[in-house]
């Protein structure tokens, strides 16, 4: 049964308005956007707007509590850890590692997944069916697992952190797209444009990437989110951020010989890593459901 | 038509093991130090010794050659020394692994208990309290990092209330004889005269870690069932269902139920992967005794013949769950053999 979409208004809105519309009106995604743009431009201004030095210590401040306790001092706003660091201004930076690296990390596997992902959803025959092969050897071994073995080849450090959480995202997401554009292919437009004589590039550029861009940027808050953990998880695990650089993972690692006595310094830098996860997938559900709505509608 | 789907799903299968054996294989290489050490876990030999190596490993011949002699070390079960043990890398992963396997099989039931009832709650009731309730809790659940849920909760029930042990899979007072490897089916086989004490306390030790494990694929269970619920509810035949004056639990229970649940069982099948990921921290943070844990301490000691041994266990492991979810799932499932049927 085909349902026809009628255009009432003079004006139509453009695929992309109907978008934001659909997106405004859930408010937890509206909140979850705006969460993760603050962290975003934390994320780059950490360096310049934190109070105090990532590693600069003060002896007299020894893991001060926050300032609303009875202990604390109002010039460490979030008090401070076993080595007299401030822990916002330690916190702030993390931004920069944790959630900037993850974006990067995100942004990167978007640019190589899109290509082979294209790649691997024009090509037919046997070329196609090795390289799905691969990726299903590669999908078959855990994400982690992936990111200790190219952590075990280049040793430990945040950037080989970065390239194993691109390794380790990659066959998801040219699975996904790949996914994507075979949808697309086998549409009807699809065809009457190949039956107009289009090329295989233009197929490509006024057909498929036009339909598919939006559900990318889902794919990519998805990814984005696996990455923050990622890189956290490796640097809990000492495998990723080594010792002074203030990344919230490796933070929480620090501090967990403090959890009795200081259990701020734990909890802390978990809230921030829920909080940027949380809006991440916030921001991806609701363009999710924006996208649903927009196809309902 | 079954038979030849299984066929060419074997054949998969097999090659999937071959390029995962290759890329075993060529890890010996791209890990840092001597190849020779990486296969055989012998470091510093003497000269008689590494000659030994060489001729074990054919490492003087060819790269087909070598692969070759590896695989038939692997198939006899000798899969090198640990260098942080000096013990045989294959006696490590058979008794650790059955722990890993034993607590990932738990915390996927308790997700499969909760999640796949509650996504059906979801569906049923779309778009009222309820579901905005399930939501905003898997959302939660989806967004906690494993560890620090893992610490919350050691910090509330262990270290606070002193409800739950640790660490650990069984208190040191029990003494359990290793045969299967399931702690819990090993004490039920044992002629211990504590024997129910003993199955509390394995009971007890499971609990925390179960459940910082299931936390997520359930979430992430909940909502795929909800999501093929209400693709399911959507159908025409449901529309025809309510037409002829059927109610909404008949509709849910009768129709939409069965037709929604088959995805769901090939997306339980895919859950092993981010399971044994998230397996490996809950191990660390409990000291579970699990391969997990080891695999992250052979990293920290530059144990190359373990992470490889290590490597191929899990990933072996993962290829032939998901595949017997697929088969399953086909059997299960006609449609699924063929795409091109039952399609209008």
């Amino acid at each position: 049964m085909a349902k026809f979409k009628l255009f009432n208004e003079d004006a139509n809105k453009s695929p992309l308005k109907h978008l934001w519309r659909h997106f405004k009106s859930n408010h937890s995604a509206l909140v979850g956007l705006w969460v993760f743009l603050l962290l975003a431009i934390l994320a780059i201004s950490a360096p310049l707007i934190a109070p105090y030095g990532v590693n600069e210590q003060n002896a007299q401040a020894l893991i001060l509590p926050p300032s609303w306790d009875d202990a604390g001092q109002v010039e460490f706003i979030l008090g401070t850890d076993g080595l007299g660091r401030d822990l916002l201004s330690r916190l702030m930076n993390g931004a920069t590692s944790t959630f900037g690296l993850a974006i990067l990390a995100a942004l990167l596997t978007t640019a190589i997944g899109v290509v082979l992902g294209v790649f691997a959803g024009l090509t037919r025959g046997v070329k196609s069916s090795v390289l799905n092969h691969l990726l299903d050897i590669t999908l078959a071994i855990p994400s982690l697992l992936l990111a200790i073995v190219i952590v075990a080849i280049l040793g430990p450090g945040l950037m080989n952190t970065v390239w194993a959480i691109i390794f380790a995202l990659l066959p998801q997401y040219i699975h996904s797209v790949r996914n994507l554009v075979a949808q697309e292919l086998s549409k009807d437009y699809i065809v009457a444009q190949r039956l107009d004589g289009a090329n295989k590039w233009q197929i490509l550029k006024t057909g498929i990437l036009p339909n598919i861009y939006e559900h990318i940027v889902v794919i990519f808050t998805m990814s984005l989110s696996t990455a923050v953990l990622d890189i956290a998880a490796l640097g809990f695990l000492q495998l990723g951020a080594q010792a002074p650089t203030a990344e919230w993972g490796a933070i929480l690692a620090e501090n967990l010989s403090l959890i009795y006595l200081a259990p701020w310094t734990v909890a802390l830098p978990g809230i921030l890593l829920f909080i940027a996860i949380l809006s991440t997938n916030l921001v991806g559900d609701g363009l999710r459901h924006a996208l649903q709505k927009r196809r309902a509608s | 038509m079954l038979r030849q789907y299984l066929v060419r799903r074997l054949t998969l299968l097999f090659f999937m093991v071959l390029l995962l054996s290759l890329f075993t294989f060529t890890l010996s290489y791209l890990f840092p130090g001597d190849v020779s050490t990486n296969l055989s876990g012998i470091d510093s030999a003497g000269f008689n010794a590494n000659d030994q190596i060489t001729e074990k490993y054919k490492l003087n011949e060819n790269y087909l050659l070598q692969y070759f002699a590896f695989i038939q070390h692997i198939v006899n079960g000798d899969w090198g020394l640990s260098l942080a043990s000096g013990q045989p890398v294959f006696e490590h992963v058979k008794t650790l692994f059955p722990a890993t396997v034993e607590l990932a099989l738990y915390a996927l039931l308790i997700s499969i208990l909760i999640g796949i009832p509650t996504g059906v709650i979801a569906a049923a009731y779309h778009k009222k309290w309820q579901d905005h309730v399930i939501y905003t809790v898997t959302l939660f659940a989806y967004s906690t990092p494993v560890f620090w849920l893992a610490l919350i909760l050691i910090m509330a029930f262990c270290l606070q209330l002193g409800l739950l042990p640790m660490s650990g899979r069984i208190s040191l007072l029990f003494e359990v004889e290793h045969q299967t490897g399931f702690l819990l089916i090993d004490i039920l086989l044992s002629n211990n005269t504590y024997k129910q004490a003993a199955l509390i306390d394995a009971f007890h030790h499971l609990l925390l870690p179960s459940i910082v494990l299931a936390t997520y694929p359930t979430a992430v269970l909940v909502r795929f069932t909800k999501d093929a619920m209400l693709d399911v509810l959507d159908k025409s035949y449901i529309k025809s269902a309510r037409a002829k004056g059927l109610n909404h639990s008949q509709i849910i229970f009768h129709h939409a139920l069965r037709n929604a649940l088959l995805p769901v069982i090939s997306q339980i099948g895919l859950q092993f992967s981010t399971l044994i990921t998230l397996a490996m921290i809950t191990e660390v943070i409990f000291s579970w005794p699990g391969i997990g844990a080891w695999l992250i301490n052979s990293i920290y000691q530059r144990d190359f013949p373990a992470i490889m041994g290590g490597l191929l266990t899990v990933s072996l492991f993962v290829i032939i769950a998901t595949m017997i979810a697929d088969i399953l799932n086909t059997i299960l499932d006609p449609v699924s053999r063929n795409r091109s049927h039952g399609q209008v």
